[in-house]
């Protein structure tokens, strides 16, 4: 088995995601609410507050703790001199090669929250597929784009 | 041919028919929901109608291209004047086809398409003259390799090999075998009600039953009739759109022709086919027929037809090879295929019961004497579980990955390295328990990417393969 990819994305990434999971939470706890609310009023069964409250339990846990952490552990990368190679996933592992040759180019993108947090997302685009490294610290970010980048244009090759 | 030259005047139709099919949902929306003043309504409409045509003239009129510097120059626009210039040795592919309206005048329609246009095609001749289009081919592949002169062309020509041509048997095939599924399966229903006739239900319902049965015998009928005019629809329009299927090979390139009413032609240059698929359907299978498929580069998005484009459209699975080898050496079409092992067979097994568990549960809980039926639907997708596990395989060939996966219809895809985009390795914690996994490859097709997907191979086979596909050794 060729080695598998060893570098780690950026630690404060999980803060980030745990950040983003809060987020999508207050939505699902404005819902749960909702149902709270529209029960007291119109007198609906009480298990209905029940379930409520345990779906909201279970979201904020799962995409605030369970998720991230999971997430943060598996994702792997590595960029050698001829291809990326990616490992990430929460319940199927994936292990994706992408040959430099095939890279037509490199995207840096920041969220607010990114941004916030000196971080940056890198997308890696072939002819065909789209591929992500998630919150990686800023100069990280730019040394790996302009690192892909250099790589990607030596290779330059018939589609 | 450096001065600029129009379309036919013929365009203009085309164009004012083209604008009014936009129009025709407002202009609806407008006559129904538009005031009860009948005057104004019809003032309106001739309106758009004037202002269609005049649209229509200009931008007739606008639309000039011409051949200089070994580029094509459009220029065009109404409002806003565009001038678009593609260089020859950027366009993939020259699509010719008649449709109804060029037929008459002897034009064609030609589409020019380049490798990223997404979306539509980049440049559209409309309605130019046969001689025309043949000028600007013979400007491009001239362009494609500078050194042969005129002629070499003209030797280049002659040396066409027609490789394929559909016989009148063939397409019939064709044509009956595609849409052929929704015959079968009204078949089968009335089959079924046919037996409910013999079988006393009545005797065990009563009642309602002969208003029931009376009413089903004549919808079952009516459903069957639907079914078998749409099959005839689909068949005649199968047979006119394939009819003359015709693929030619000259130096680098394959030529389809094909179509009765609309000719359409289509180059292909050897250099930018991706991968070869190969389908075989439900119906196609037993018969040992299958479709060839080319997945090329370049195309528009919203043609889908024109990255897969059709190479063989019915032909017996084993003269495959003969047929295309000589043409496409490097593709080796018939390697043995590696199957998944047998314990991934229940997982296929489980995964087809659990697409279907939702229906099921559904109906038997909402429907509830006759929900039970439904647990009927277990036995084919038990059927068809069992078919994917049989079809799941791979094999690796030197540069060539072979990839074999069913969804409904059987795929084989054929790959080579330096055309994989990427690949991804999948595993779950299930599968890891049983030391299987997953494999993806994506080429490209048009502007985006197609592929194969094997689904419980041995964990082994699969790492096998990603290893082959890595460039880092």
């Amino acid at each position: 088995m060729i080695l598998e990819p060893q570098r780690r994305i950026s630690s404060k990434g999980l803060t980030v995601w745990r950040i983003s999971g809060a987020i999508h939470s207050f939505f699902a706890l404005l819902v749960s609410g909702a149902a709270v609310a529209l029960t007291i009023i119109f007198d609906w069964p009480s298990w209905i507050i029940g379930i409520a409250v345990l779906a909201l339990v279970l979201y904020a846990y799962l995409f605030i703790i369970l998720f991230p952490t999971l997430r943060w552990k598996r994702w792997r990368y590595e960029v050698r001199e001829n291809e990326i190679e990616l490992q990430h996933g929460v319940f199927v592992i994936k292990r994706t090669l992408v040959p430099m040759i095939r890279v037509q180019h490199v995207d840096m993108q920041q969220g607010p929250i990114l941004r916030k947090y000196q971080l940056a997302t890198i997308t890696v685009s072939t002819a065909a597929t789209v591929h992500e490294i998630p919150a990686l610290e800023m100069d990280e970010a730019e040394e790996l784009r302009f690192f892909i980048s250099k790589l990607a244009r030596v290779a330059d090759e018939d589609v | 041919m450096s001065e600029p030259k129009r379309l036919h005047p013929i365009a203009t139709v085309i164009n004012c028919l083209k604008l009014l099919k936009e129009l025709i949902i407002p202009f609806l929306v407008f006559v129904v929901f538009g005031s009860k003043n009948g005057l104004f309504q019809l003032i309106a409409s001739l309106g758009v109608i004037v202002l269609v045509l005049i649209i229509g003239i200009l931008t007739w009129l606008r639309f000039t291209y011409r051949l200089e510097d070994e580029e094509l120059r459009i220029e065009y626009g109404v409002f806003v004047r565009k001038k678009r210039y593609i260089p020859f040795e950027r366009i993939q592919s020259l699509d010719l086809s008649e449709g109804i309206l060029q037929r008459p005048f002897g034009l064609v329609k030609v589409k020019i398409e380049t490798a990223g246009s997404s979306g539509e095609a980049e440049a559209v001749l409309t309605a130019i003259s046969k001689s025309q289009a043949t000028i600007i081919q013979q400007a491009l592949s001239s362009a494609k390799d500078e050194t042969s002169i005129d002629e070499q062309e003209v030797v280049k020509e002659n040396k066409e090999i027609i490789l394929y041509q559909i016989t009148p048997k063939e397409l019939f095939l064709l044509a009956s075998t595609s849409g052929g599924v929704g015959v079968v399966i009204s078949a089968v229903i009335a089959f079924i009600f046919q037996f409910e006739e013999i079988i006393p239900y009545e005797k065990v319902f009563n009642g309602l039953e002969d208003f029931i049965s009376s009413g089903v015998l004549v919808v079952s009928l009516l459903v069957f009739i639907g079914f078998l005019v749409a099959w005839a629809a689909a068949l005649i329009g199968t047979m006119l759109k394939y009819a003359g299927f015709t693929v030619k090979k000259n130096k680098d390139d394959f030529i389809i022709t094909r179509g009765l009413l609309e000719k359409r032609q289509l180059t292909i240059p050897s250099h930018r086919i991706q991968a070869i698929r190969l389908s075989e359907n439900l119906i196609r299978q037993p018969l040992g027929l299958s479709t060839v498929y080319i997945e090329s580069a370049g195309g528009s998005a919203t043609d889908t037809d024109s990255s897969r484009e059709m190479l063989l459209p019915i032909v017996k699975r084993n003269v495959i090879t003969t047929i295309l080898s000589p043409y496409l050496p490097e593709y080796n079409l018939e390697t043995p295929i590696l199957s998944a092992p047998t314990r991934s067979l229940k997982r296929y097994l489980f995964r087809g019961l659990v697409y279907m568990l939702p229906m099921i549960v559904v109906s038997v809980i909402f429907f509830r004497p006759w929900g039970y039926l439904s647990l009927l639907l277990v036995i084919p997708s038990l059927l068809l579980s069992y078919l994917k596990f049989k079809d799941a395989g791979w094999n690796v060939d030197s540069q060539q990955l072979t990839l074999r996966y069913r969804s409904i219809i059987k795929n084989t895809i054929f790959m080579k390295r330096n055309r994989i985009q990427s690949l991804v390795m999948r595993e779950s914690y299930f599968q890891n328990k049983n030391e299987l996994a997953s494999i993806q490859a994506t080429v490209m097709s048009g502007s985006g990417g197609t592929g194969g997907k094997v689904v419980d191979l041995e964990k082994n086979d699969v790492e096998g393969i990603y290893e082959w596909y890595s460039y880092s050794k």
